[in-house]
């Protein structure tokens, strides 16, 4: 007798977790995506939603902590550079809905960055120069006789300002990194940057629309805005409203 | 008879008998069952109702959604300003663009444009062969399959050349001497080119032997493929080995022996890697595209049941 009332209070309880977590899917669904991150209740449901699926999707290439990978041009998603949109939950689900040069309309694909010594349209003497430049910008070591020839071609021959800005900090309409934060995708030593400037880049991120649930791309869209906002820690998950 | 009853009635009296801690047990583990099938229904989530419109979602057109994060998307596009900053008509008027722009696209699947109207199956295949090359264009190509694919693939960096060339033609039989022979022409034709190659003026060596303008090369300068399309493949051959003001050798054609008179040339030039590199690197990528390309088709057809009709062969 006992046996089965526990039975019955355990399927009970477990219909109504079940229960608690559907309303909280519609909640966070329903809710327009920038007031999302208000609600702490929903941050830390949509966290414990997301951190599988993470660890199942997106792992691969932005690394177990959201950390990047250089060699995979893969971006850092737990800090506070964003290659496109401002790092809002909107901008990015919107990324993970339809992607980065996945095919899709939708998807961000307005620039690449070109292959300025695959093309030949700079000199190996003149991408060295526009590293330098670089290197100056974001603050690093650099040789100043070759920045001042590498500032020329930055703003003349190869218009790189035409993407990255007159002052540099790039735009997150093009996903034309900021070369003044000193945050790199793909490597920020002389030989990394020589390299995405000679071969250029065509980095690719897959659509998820279809794949995932949009309650999961919320969920993670969610999870990654949490990284790169840290709050104070929320309440425990229990799913009760 | 009465010995088997004597058996059988004890055992079903025993069933049948009152006792007390059966009577809780049995409904016990009925209620439990049950409720055990209830909670498993719970766990599975209700069908969602068709006249609602669900999460994440602005609206449902012929139970088709409009994503709430496409119609903020849009109303940013349309509009230039951030989507906190739209106003509730803005708001409304992008949906019903939205909407409207969705009915006409369902309409089209209605109408079966896909399969009747070329502009929609061209837009349709583009997209799935964009998304089918998009993961392998991530990857850029190395200077040594740039040279590589150059070396293999000269014949598309190479710019047509152009000419300027006279063809006169010695029409066999038709020079003053009725019954000259091929062995003559040749002869005569053979002189022809010496006195031209000597400096003799053309006009002077047609009338004296008997050549004509071939009509063929009427245009002046023109591109090595027009000059061939003109001259037809034997005269275009010769003539492509000439350089500028030379004399050909006699050609033998269907209507006579020709000579050619080189007046100007361009010959074709082949860029070098340096210089084509541009294209190149266009032509690489677009093949890795092609590629790709092909073998989704591969794929798809290795799935797919086609069957052609007698006498179709593809």
């Amino acid at each position: 007798m006992v046996g089965a009332l526990a039975l019955i209070g355990g399927a009970l309880f477990a219909a109504d977790l079940a229960a608690q977590r559907d309303r909280l899917g519609q909640r966070l669904l329903s809710a327009r995506p920038d007031q999302v991150a208000a609600d702490r209740q929903l941050v830390a449901f949509a966290i414990s939603q997301a951190r599988p699926l993470y660890s199942q999707h997106c792992a691969s290439c932005h690394g177990v902590g959201m950390q990047g990978n250089p060699a995979v041009g893969a971006p850092n998603l737990a800090d506070s550079t964003w290659l496109y949109g401002m790092g809002t939950v909107y901008d990015i689900e919107r990324t993970v809905l339809y992607g980065i040069r996945s095919g899709r309309s939708k998807a961000h694909a307005i620039a690449d960055m070109p292959a300025f010594g695959l093309t030949g349209r700079l000199s190996d003497g003149e991408i060295r120069s526009v590293v330098q430049y670089i290197l100056q910008l974001s603050g690093n070591r650099y040789d100043a006789p070759a920045a001042d020839a590498g500032r020329a071609v930055f703003y003349g021959k190869a218009n790189c300002s035409d993407c990255h800005g007159m002052d540099a900090r790039g735009d997150t309409g093009y996903g034309a990194p900021d070369l003044t934060s000193n945050v790199w995708n793909s490597g920020g030593d002389p030989q990394s940057l020589y390299r995405a400037i000679y071969s250029g880049q065509h980095r690719v991120m897959p659509a998820w629309i279809g794949t995932l649930s949009l309650e999961e791309i919320r969920a993670l869209s969610v999870y990654i805005y949490s990284a790169s906002h840290p709050t104070p820690p929320p309440p425990a998950p229990t799913y009760r409203q | 008879m009465a010995t088997r009853d004597i058996h059988v009635q004890p055992r079903l009296a025993r069933v049948f008998s009152y006792r007390p801690q059966r009577s809780a047990l049995l409904p016990s583990i009925g209620i439990a069952v049950g409720l055990l099938a209830a909670g498993l229904g719970v766990f599975h989530r209700a069908p969602p109702e068709r006249n609602r419109v669900p999460p994440g979602y602005v609206a449902l057109v012929n139970q088709k959604g409009i994503l709430l994060s496409d119609l903020m998307s849009q109303s940013m596009t349309e509009l230039g300003k951030p989507f906190s900053e739209v106003t509730p008509e803005e708001r409304a008027r992008v949906l019903r663009e939205m909407i409207d722009e969705e009915l006409l696209v369902q309409r089209a699947v209605v109408l079966d444009l896909p399969e009747t109207t070329t502009e929609v199956r061209e837009a349709m295949t583009g997209g799935v062969n964009a998304q089918v090359a998009a993961p392998l264009l991530a990857e850029q190509p190395t200077d040594e399959q740039l040279r590589a694919y150059y070396d293999a693939h000269r014949s598309k960096y190479t710019a047509d050349g152009s000419m300027s060339v006279r063809d006169l033609v010695l029409h066999i039989g038709g020079y003053e001497n009725a019954d000259q022979s091929m062995a003559q022409a040749n002869i005569d034709a053979t002189e022809a080119v010496y006195q031209l190659r000597a400096g003799t003026a053309i006009d002077y060596v047609m009338e004296h032997f008997g050549l004509a303008d071939s009509g063929r090369t009427k245009n002046g300068n023109e591109p090595d493929f027009a000059a061939k399309l003109h001259l037809g493949d034997t005269l275009y051959a010769a003539a492509s080995k000439m350089a500028e003001g030379e004399v050909s050798d006699p050609v033998s054609d269907t209507d006579g022996l020709h000579v050619l008179i080189m007046e100007r040339r361009r010959p074709p030039s082949t860029a070098d890697f340096a210089s084509a590199r541009a294209a190149v690197y266009a032509d690489y990528r677009e093949d890795i595209g092609k590629a790709a390309q092909r073998e989704n088709v591969r794929i798809l057809r290795s799935q797919a049941q086609i069957i052609l009709a007698p006498g179709e062969s593809e």
